[in-house]
């Protein structure tokens, strides 16, 4: 299912921004190689989906800069940056809550006026999530929460990206449901898939990332491989007590 | 009883206008949460442009509600880039309130261009067809027929748009989330765009319909407009199917009310249902509270 992609995919240098005269990012860089998974990971209310909205343009960026495949993307409205091929599954998965689970679907491949190709990310859609298949018909507003991350995840699968964002998948489901979205997610990645993930537990992400940012206050206060991080006990307990 | 037929059809042709100037007036407000308060001088210009289409440059009947569509979707267009836009842009959090009188302005210098284009005293609109088709007593006006196939022939083309189109889907879905339709690269100010000059189209030939059955004058879309508002408050914003039969069984209470008590207990018995109505359903008949749907 993977597109086909370049080296270097996303980069992120020295990122600036924030709400109003608030900067909640101060100076944030990271960049992911094709088919890698790199996580950030930090407490809530920290900046992770400030930044996620910064990199896809929902969010205007101050200082610093963001370029997908060598090619600047700050300061794209959000609409272009999705053209260039940013893949963002967004926290809370923003559904289209009135529409069927088959149109959010279909809204994901906006862009693709190639009907073909519509109808066979649909089938690989399809089969990565058979529950969805299922649920086609469905109103979005009607679906448990864990089908509703199943559409959000889809709903991105729709779309020809090189990079794939995803906020917080397991927030609000229960354990059992997040080891089957975490499941989805280690199939996109063994597909080839470069994704950038958040989450507010290390612990859930240590298996799948190659590597980790811990985000705290606005910066990133470590960075490395997962193995590194559940060694270092003390640097993870001061973290997580902090 | 005699009365019964005519008293229905002129509850449905009312209904009929009351409901394609409501799908136009709930287009706008459900997607864009812009209460477009020029909605009415929209149907307004569409009446005086057909006129001025068919009595002034002698163009045919189809031509001259085409021109009518074309003047309301024109409007409509600008009202989004001169006026809308900037003022989303400038402010998002103040939009929904700066927008009522903005557009509030627009109306009124709208209505004093047509005051000075064409006067105040009352046109006739030469769009009208005249006689009737009797079915044993029951007798139907053509005019009345026309109107109300024209608009249901309308709200059923949107409707169509909407739930068929590719262009329409993206309508429903930047109404009901538009960060999410901007990060599957929708580009969401076109959007409006097309919204609006949806909206005025609608307007533009909904402001033919009205005035072929009354007279042209420069507040020809003020009361359609008040109904209009009314029918979004007691169906529930953004729900459009819930709107239109609201549009529809009101205007059958009204024309009742007015046939048992008089004309003039019309609207009063209008406002009563307002109120009894959001006082039992805050959210309208057919509304959720916080939710926009289209
Ligand atoms: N729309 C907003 N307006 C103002 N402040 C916001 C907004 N969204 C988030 N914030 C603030 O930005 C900070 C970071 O939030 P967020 O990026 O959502 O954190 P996280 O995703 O790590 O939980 C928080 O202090 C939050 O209150
Ligand atoms: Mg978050």
């Amino acid at each position: 299912m993977a597109e086909p992609i370049g080296s270097s995919c996303l980069a992120v240098n020295g990122l600036v921004t924030g709400y109003d005269a608030r900067n909640v990012l101060t100076g944030v860089s990271l960049s992911l190689n094709s088919g890698e998974l790199v996580t950030v990971v930090g407490p809530n209310g920290h900046g992770k989906t400030t930044l996620l909205r910064a990199i896809s343009g929902l969010l205007p960026v101050r200082k610093g800069s963001v370029s997908l495949n060598g090619r600047a993307i700050s300061g794209l409205p959000a609409h272009r940056v999705a053209a260039n091929g940013v893949i963002h599954v967004p926290q809370g998965d923003l559904l289209f809550a009135g529409m069927s689970v088959l149109e959010n679907l279909l809204m994901g491949a906006y862009l693709d006026s190639d009907q073909v190709a519509v109808a066979r990310r649909l089938d690989e859609v399809f089969s990565l999530l058979p529950k969805l298949a299922e649920r086609r018909t469905q109103i979005a507003a009607s679906l448990s929460g864990g089908e509703r991350r199943m559409v959000g995840i889809g709903r991105g699968l729709m779309m020809k990206g090189s990079v794939m964002l995803i906020d917080e998948p397991s927030l609000g489901l229960a354990p059992i449901v997040i080891e089957q979205i975490y499941e989805v997610i280690a199939r996109l990645k063994a597909s080839g898939r470069t994704i950038l993930l958040v989450e507010e537990n290390p612990a859930r992400v240590a298996d799948i990332a190659d590597r980790i940012h811990l985000l705290d206050n606005g910066a990133f206060v470590w960075s490395g491989e997962p193995a590194v991080l559940l060694q270092g006990d003390e640097l993870l307990a001061t973290y997580l007590g902090g | 009883m005699d009365i019964i037929g005519p008293v229905l059809v002129a509850g449905m042709t009312t209904g009929a206008l009351y409901a394609l100037a409501t799908l136009g007036l709930s287009l706008v407000w459900g997607s864009l949460g812009m209460l477009n308060m020029a909605h009415g001088t929209l149907l307004t210009l569409g009446g005086y442009a057909a006129f001025t289409a068919a009595s002034q440059l002698g163009w045919p009947v189809p031509v001259a509600v085409l021109a009518a569509a074309a003047v309301g979707g024109l409007i409509g267009a600008l009202i989004f880039m001169l006026v809308a836009y900037p003022l989303s842009r400038r402010s998002p959090e103040t939009f929904e309130t700066t927008i009522m009188i903005a557009t509030f302005g627009v109306a009124l210098t709208l209505e004093n261009i047509v005051l000075r284009l064409y006067g105040g005293q009352p046109l006739g609109q030469p769009l009208s067809v005249g006689g009737s088709i009797s079915l044993g007593r029951f007798v139907l006006p053509w005019q009345n027929l026309v109107i109300i196939i024209a608009a249901i022939a309308l709200m059923a083309a949107t409707a169509l748009f909407l739930a068929r189109t590719k262009a329409g889907r993206a309508i429903r879905a930047t109404a009901q989330n538009p960060d999410a339709a901007k990060l599957l690269g929708v580009p969401v100010a076109r959007v409006y765009l097309q919204v609006l000059i949806l909206s005025g189209i609608l307007a533009g030939v909904c402001g033919v319909l009205v005035s072929s059955i009354t007279q042209l004058s420069p507040s020809l879309g003020a009361d359609p407009m008040l109904k209009a508002f009314i029918m979004c408050v007691v169906a529930g914003l953004g729900n459009l199917p819930g709107a239109i039969i609201t549009s529809f069984a009101l205007a059958i209470v009204e024309a009742v009310v007015q046939f048992l008590a008089g004309a003039r207990w019309g609207f009063p018995a209008l406002l009563a249902i307002v109120i009894l109505v959001l006082i039992r359903r805050p959210g309208g008949l057919f509304g959720r509270v916080e939710m926009r749907r289209l």
